[in-house]
């Protein structure tokens, strides 16, 4: 990705300095959200329990926990075909802990914690520029969400319904994952 | 009465309502700016080690770690009574430079830029950062990518990760660079400068070359007399990591320079009732509404007021942006008004975006300078310290506005309490009097409240890069703006909605 601006000016090459994963695993898996921010954080404990699963099952998945949005979330997925993301979700039209697995396409209709950010991008318009731009960019990105109850008090606890529901994502995430591989 | 309601702010951090009040001519009458409110961070602070702070500090929002990881590093310093070694403070600022340059190009390509890019009434579809792509060539995509790139890759140097960086602690920093690294800096900053002076080329070509823009930026829409506050060095010029906080009016007169420490001297907060946040003011002057002038205390702290704030730019190439700046747009001002103060003020709130992309040029030099400073490399990253921890308060610039930072302990270094005033809150008063001001201009009896209209009105605000990612919570994903128009029972008569 080597521009002209910059070999114009510096009058010399500036090598990409950032590693791309020459043989990614087939599917990334990202806890999503806030770890200080209560039920927020549900997707980082989901991620984590889903990355000890994954190593003992020896499945072929990346799992990472952040807590951007947007561009830096695009940039993330770089290299992935396949991602699956984790996070709160406030609908407010179902039950807290309620475990809800949908696709990116389908967000418009629904609130998911950090999967716009206003100093960059949402992240369906990242994907669509990291595409036009030639990234290598997951085809379908899959959403595991947890209905949250308390996203604005500065806590690293979970609600209890929250915390209760944390089997039921897992799963959900491990299923996806299955139904990822076998696609 | 009537009511409009934008609810959330589209491309905002955080969920903002703006509220509109029509009278009975169908005029504005008022406007309301609402953010509900993150609880609980003093009490979730209180009782842990102060070394923790900047870890847990970068974390209260994704938006900008990096300066509440500095601005908890310095009050750390502050309160063990440690003055970190050199090459420390400058690792710190050099990682600091890397981040400014990200978020403002960031700012520039996505949120602030599209705009004026695609037009203020261009789709919302297309009013983005792929819009831009698809406007001024894949190439230049390409660079935002790059710039970002480079940007994080300096942040995992020197601050251990990418985003949240987790290296600076009381009395300095965890590790220092190899010569290696700081040639790879070195060449990333040097390209960084050439982005930068491309993206002010972008600026001049798109935006001062259109006469309409031009006229938007200048007009009475979206101008505002305030103060303004800025971080500067000791020789009065801008500077984002460290020095006094300079406090100028709205004629130019500079009325003072705060250390740290000294913040509560000059800074006081007014509440009002239909709002859990509280707005910031010089308490020199006090606090007499929502109004503009020099006997409001109400003042700003953006990347405008930071050049405002300042008598120029400490690196050569943005020095001179700074001064092609003030002569171009002080002609425009004195239209209106003549600064009689010793220091140039613009009140024009759309120049900021040409301010944030001379500090990007700022930013990109200072980066340089320092990865070229010949100490950069030296060991000797850390002071130990050794005086009983007390209180202590620190300062940066984010890149919304200057962030301060207070901590107590007790003797122990536990944390006993905890202040913070966050970059975008400074901005809580101004943001407001601009969306106000944008609505009574812009909606009038009989207007048709278009899409387009109703972005003009964001732009408002959208100048000030408002995040209200550490002040509230950035709930909503993927929102509707949604604009409901009620009669006078409060009957909604219409509703617009978009999603962008």
């Amino acid at each position: 990705m080597q521009s002209a601006i910059a070999r114009s000016t510096s009058g010399k090459t500036v090598t990409d300095p950032t590693p791309h994963p020459t043989s990614p695993p087939a599917a990334l898996v990202i806890g999503l959200g806030n770890p200080l921010l209560g039920d927020d954080g549900v997707g980082w404990r989901v991620a984590e329990q889903v990355r000890q699963q994954a190593a003992q099952a020896t499945l072929p998945v990346e799992v990472d926990c952040l807590a951007v949005g947007g561009l830096s979330l695009m940039e993330r997925m770089v290299g992935y075909r396949r991602a699956i993301v984790i996070d709160a979700i406030t609908t407010g039209q179902q039950p807290v802990g309620s475990v809800s697995c949908f696709s990116l396409e389908d967000l418009p209709d629904l609130t998911a914690g950090h999967l716009a950010s206003a100093h960059d991008a949402s992240l369906q318009t990242a994907l669509q520029a990291g595409r036009a731009l030639g990234a290598v960019l997951p085809e379908q990105v899959l959403i595991v969400a947890v209905e949250a109850q308390q996203v604005y008090d500065f806590s690293d606890e979970l609600t209890p319904p929250v915390a209760a529901a944390m089997p039921r994502a897992v799963q959900a995430v491990l299923a996806a994952l299955d139904h990822l591989t076998e696609a | 009465m009537q009511r409009i309601s934008i609810d959330p702010i589209t491309r905002l951090e955080g969920h903002g309502k703006i509220e509109i009040f029509l009278d009975a001519e169908g005029n504005v009458a008022n406007t309301y700016f609402q953010i509900p409110e993150l609880r609980g961070f003093e009490r979730f602070c209180v009782g842990r080690p102060i070394e923790e702070m900047p870890l847990l500090t970068n974390r209260i929002c994704g938006v900008c770690p990096e300066a509440h990881h500095m601005a908890a590093a310095k009050a750390a310093d502050a309160v063990y009574h440690v003055d970190p070694p050199s090459v420390a403070k400058k690792l710190r600022e050099l990682l600091y430079m890397a981040f400014f340059f990200t978020d403002h190009t960031t700012h520039f390509y996505a949120l602030g830029g599209p705009d004026f890019v695609m037009g203020p009434d261009a789709p919302v579809a297309e009013r983005n950062i792929l819009g831009v792509i698809h406007k001024v060539g894949l190439e230049i995509g390409g660079q935002v990518i790059q710039a970002r790139k480079y940007g994080h890759t300096v942040v995992e140097m020197i601050g251990g990760r990418k985003v949240h960086p987790c290296t600076a602690i009381p009395g300095g920093i965890t590790k220092g660079i190899t010569e290696e690294q700081r040639q790879e800096i070195e060449n990333m900053g040097r390209w960084a400068v050439a982005f930068a002076e491309f993206s002010l080329k972008l600026f001049n070509d798109i935006v001062l070359g259109n006469k309409a823009y031009v006229d938007l930026i200048v007009g009475d829409t979206y101008y505002h007399r305030t103060y303004y506050i800025g971080l500067v060095d000791e020789n009065n010029r801008v500077n984002f990591y460290d020095g006094k906080v300079s406090v100028v009016a709205p004629d130019g007169e500079r009325i003072g320079k705060y250390a740290p420490g000294e913040y509560t001297d000059w800074i006081a907060e007014h509440v009002e009732p239909w709002t859990y946040l509280k707005f910031p003011y010089l308490k020199k002057v006090g606090w007499k509404g929502f109004v503009d002038g020099k006997d409001s205390g109400v003042y700003c702290a953006t990347p405008l007021s930071r050049l405002n704030a300042a008598d120029g730019m400490a690196t050569p190439r943005a020095q001179e942006e700074y001064e092609r700046f003030y002569d171009t747009l002080i002609q425009a001002e004195e239209e209106v008004y003549t600064s009689t103060g010793p220091t140039r003020v613009v009140h024009h709130r759309l120049a900021t975006h040409w301010a944030r992309l001379i500090e990007l040029l700022y930013a990109a030099e200072r980066w340089v300078e320092l990865a070229t400073d010949p100490e950069i490399t030296s060991p000797n990253v850390h002071t130990v310290p050794k005086e009983k921890p007390t209180e202590g308060v620190g300062i940066v610039e984010a890149p919304r506005g200057t962030l301060t930072h207070h901590y107590w302990t007790d003797e122990r270094g536990i944390v006993t309490k905890v202040n913070l005033i966050v970059g975008t809150t400074n901005n809580y008063a101004p943001i407001s009097m601009s969306i106000k001001k944008a609505a009574q201009s812009l909606i009038k009896k009989g207007t048709v409240v278009t899409e387009g209209l109703l972005n003009m009105v964001e732009m408002a605000f959208r100048a000030y890069d408002p995040c209200f990612g550490c002040a509230t919570h950035s709930l909503p994903g993927q929102m509707p703006l949604e604009v409901t128009i009620r009669d006078a029972e409060g009957n909604p008569v219409d509703v617009l909605r978009q999603f962008c």
